[in-house]
């Protein structure tokens, strides 16, 4: 029966492909919205990577997974820099990313930081950050330099040496310009999809100099360049180790205060320990984070978005499939020759209604297969274009159990749907006998 | 000799109609007997074959074939009956077009679990393939899709598909209208040979009466369908 049901589709082979592409395209739309959508939320989760902890002076974990990794809204509350000394210290602690915040470039934040976001911030699967041109601005010796994310850089239409003015504030606006201290772009970081890519990034100790916390006498200046610190690499036993200093209480620090700091731990169960020894710090009061955690609650509150999107590319399946159930009621009225010789050599009305089931079962399974095959060409030649145009990151890894799920259910919706027409098969199987009334 | 089809006070009307289409009182076919059944168009010819094919169940009356009260059957026996024991011709359009002549002859197989035992020590293909060199077809004709043959052609492959396995009764209704004089009287030589070869009850309808010194016996319709006569 099943031959005998791919024979009659092949002869129908013109309007049959047509159905089987309709059925293919809703299908890949289908799985690749079902794949954006899981694959933005793991970017989403992956926007940062490797860091086990954020802290920051006491706030909601939205508030300092949103100001420190998003760059959005303001931190109203500040940490001191001797507890930044304090967590420097932990046992335990690989690296350390100091960002003060609050600056802007028309409209693009400044993150004052170290040359150590560079080394050991990581994004997506453990990707560190890279230099599409150019360098970090540690390696200048002035206090003066920049490194632009690389939207920033784009819209900006900044490139390396060109010059930068910071505003005060976050506005778009502002009517304070640090224009006293103009910047120089030493650096642009490569693209990487994450809120990175809208960052201005400049030493900690220069934006001190712009607010003029810190007086920049000539000796002390020099014991903040970054080429002298490497000489002072003795904690932690870490290499990559780039922090403004570590010689606690002797010098000033760059600045009094900063907004947030990532912590990278030896090893990532201590997390939960150190969590507790931050936030009951006595001296002053913290809040640590786990960021993976922080960004899966707050993933759910843009849940609605994802569900619209869902729900879309379900209707367009639906559309697939009812065009499917079209084609097969079309094709009744010229088959009821074909149905009246099979009864004529003894097939049963059951046989009649189980080939039109088949046939149905067929073609979306054909289509099913093709739009799955179209999903992994396009996730093949165009996940790159995807990454570098929209900042999406998807990858042609082997189809998950939800996928497949979704597959199936086309295929039992598909199957449930063409009862219909072999009803009417079977009905007209009865009426029609071996005499067709065309 | 046993009995192939046998109607007893047969009443067959159409849902809805006034009165009844045929009226039979009694008709009796015997085993291995040709038989030619005339009737105008619309005399209700068709519908006599629908009932004995058991694809339309009569009213009040009795249907045999094979000694089996049809109307004791449920669907299903009826069309595993008519797999294994009724070969159908049709005027025309008998093939599944799709499917090569051959193929078209051994879908008489599929349903019909009882002609593929008959056929039992031979390959299907093979015996599919012998009748149809009988009827006149050459090998490559035979693995030709039906459409792409004559309509002489088509309706030989049909006969063939008819008479695969050896049912008791072939029905062929009309089988020969749409050919001319020459490919009828062939057609019907040869499916005269293969009957008897197979000893196959043959019931041959048309509206030509020009056939009937063909065949040994040969009924007018109009003679037994009392309905008919109070109609026309």
């Amino acid at each position: 029966m099943f031959k005998l049901a791919l024979a009659s589709l092949w002869n129908r082979r013109g309007s049959v492909w047509l159905t089987i592409v309709a059925i293919a395209v809703s299908s890949l739309l289908l799985l690749g919205v079902e794949r954006i959508r899981v694959q933005t939320q793991e970017n989403f989760a992956n926007t940062i990577s490797g860091t086990d902890l954020i802290v920051g002076a006491r706030t909601g974990s939205t508030e300092l997974l949103l100001s420190s990794v998003f760059h959005i809204g303001n931190l109203s509350n500040t940490m001191s820099w001797q507890s930044y000394d304090y967590l420097q210290n932990l046992p335990g602690v690989q690296w350390h990313i100091p960002m003060a915040m609050g600056d802007s470039v028309r409209g693009f934040p400044v993150i004052a930081t170290t040359d150590a976001l560079f080394h050991n911030f990581q994004y997506g699967n453990k990707r560190p950050l890279a230099f599409a041109t150019g360098k970090s601005f540690a390696e200048h010796e002035a206090l003066t330099y920049a490194v632009l994310g690389a939207d920033a850089a784009a819209e900006l239409q900044l490139s390396v040496d060109d010059e930068l003015v910071i505003a005060h504030g976050t506005g778009e606006i502002s009517f304070t310009q640090h224009d006293a201290h103009p910047f120089l772009v030493s650096g642009i970081l490569a693209r990487t999809g994450t809120p990175i890519d809208r960052g201005v990034f400049i030493p900690l100790a220069a934006q001190a100099l712009v607010h003029g916390d810190y007086l920049p006498e000539p000796a002390t200046a020099e014991g903040h360049e970054h080429d002298h610190e490497h000489g002072h690499d003795h904690d932690h036993g870490h290499s990559h180790q780039h922090g403004p200093t570590h010689d606690h209480g002797d010098a000033n620090p760059p600045v009094y205060t900063i907004s947030a700091v990532l912590l990278g731990l030896e090893n990532p169960a201590l997390a939960l320990r150190l969590q507790r020894v931050i936030n009951t710090y006595k001296q002053e009061a913290l809040s640590a984070i786990m960021p993976g955690l922080a960004l899966q609650n707050f993933w759910r509150t843009l849940s609605l978005f994802e569900r619209a999107l869902v729900a879309i590319s379900v209707l367009v399946v639906i559309t697939g499939l009812l065009g499917m159930l079209t084609t097969l009621l079309a094709s009744l009225r010229e088959r009821r020759r074909e149905m009246a010789v099979l009864r004529s050599i003894g097939a049963g009305p059951m046989t009649i209604l189980g080939l039109l089931v088949v046939e149905a079962f067929a073609v979306t399974l054909l289509g099913v297969l093709l739009g799955t095959a179209g999903l992994y060409a396009v996730l093949f030649f165009g996940a790159d274009v995807l990454h570098e145009s929209l900042g999406i990151q998807v990858t042609a890894s082997v189809l998950t159990l939800r996928e497949l799920y979704l597959l199936a259910a086309i295929l039992v919706a598909a199957t449930l749907l063409s009862l219909y027409p072999a009803w009417r098969a079977y009905r007209n199987a009865l009426a029609d006998g071996l005499t067709v009334k065309i | 000799m046993s009995t192939c089809v046998e109607l007893n006070r047969l009443q067959f009307s159409w849902p809805g109609a006034q009165s009844p289409l045929l009226s039979i009182p009694s008709l009796t076919v015997t085993r291995g007997e040709r038989v030619l059944l005339r009737g105008a168009s619309g005399s209700g010819k068709s519908t006599l074959l629908g009932l004995i094919a058991g694809i339309h169940t009569s009213g009040p009356g009795q249907v045999q074939v094979l000694g089996q009260d049809l109307a004791n059957l449920s669907q299903h026996r009826r069309d595993r009956l008519r797999a294994n024991e009724i070969g159908y011709i049709f005027q025309q359009f008998n093939l599944l077009p799709y499917l090569s002549a051959s193929a078209n002859v051994t879908l008489a197989c599929q349903f019909a679990p009882a002609r593929r035992e008959r056929l039992q020590q031979h390959d299907i293909d093979q015996q599919a393939a012998m009748l149809l060199t009988r009827l006149g077809l050459t090998p490559e004709q035979q693995q030709q899709p039906a459409h792409q043959l004559s309509v002489g052609q088509q309706q030989r492959v049909a006969a063939a598909r008819a008479l695969l396995g050896s049912p008791a009764l072939i029905i062929a209704d009309e089988p020969t209208s749409a050919l001319d004089q020459a490919h009828r009287d062939d057609f019907i030589k040869l499916l005269f040979e293969a009957c008897d070869a197979q000893q196959t009850t043959l019931l041959f309808v048309t509206h030509d009466a020009t056939l009937a010194p063909l065949f040994p016996r040969s009924i007018e319709l109009s003679e037994i369908n009392e309905a008919g006569a109070a109609n026309v």
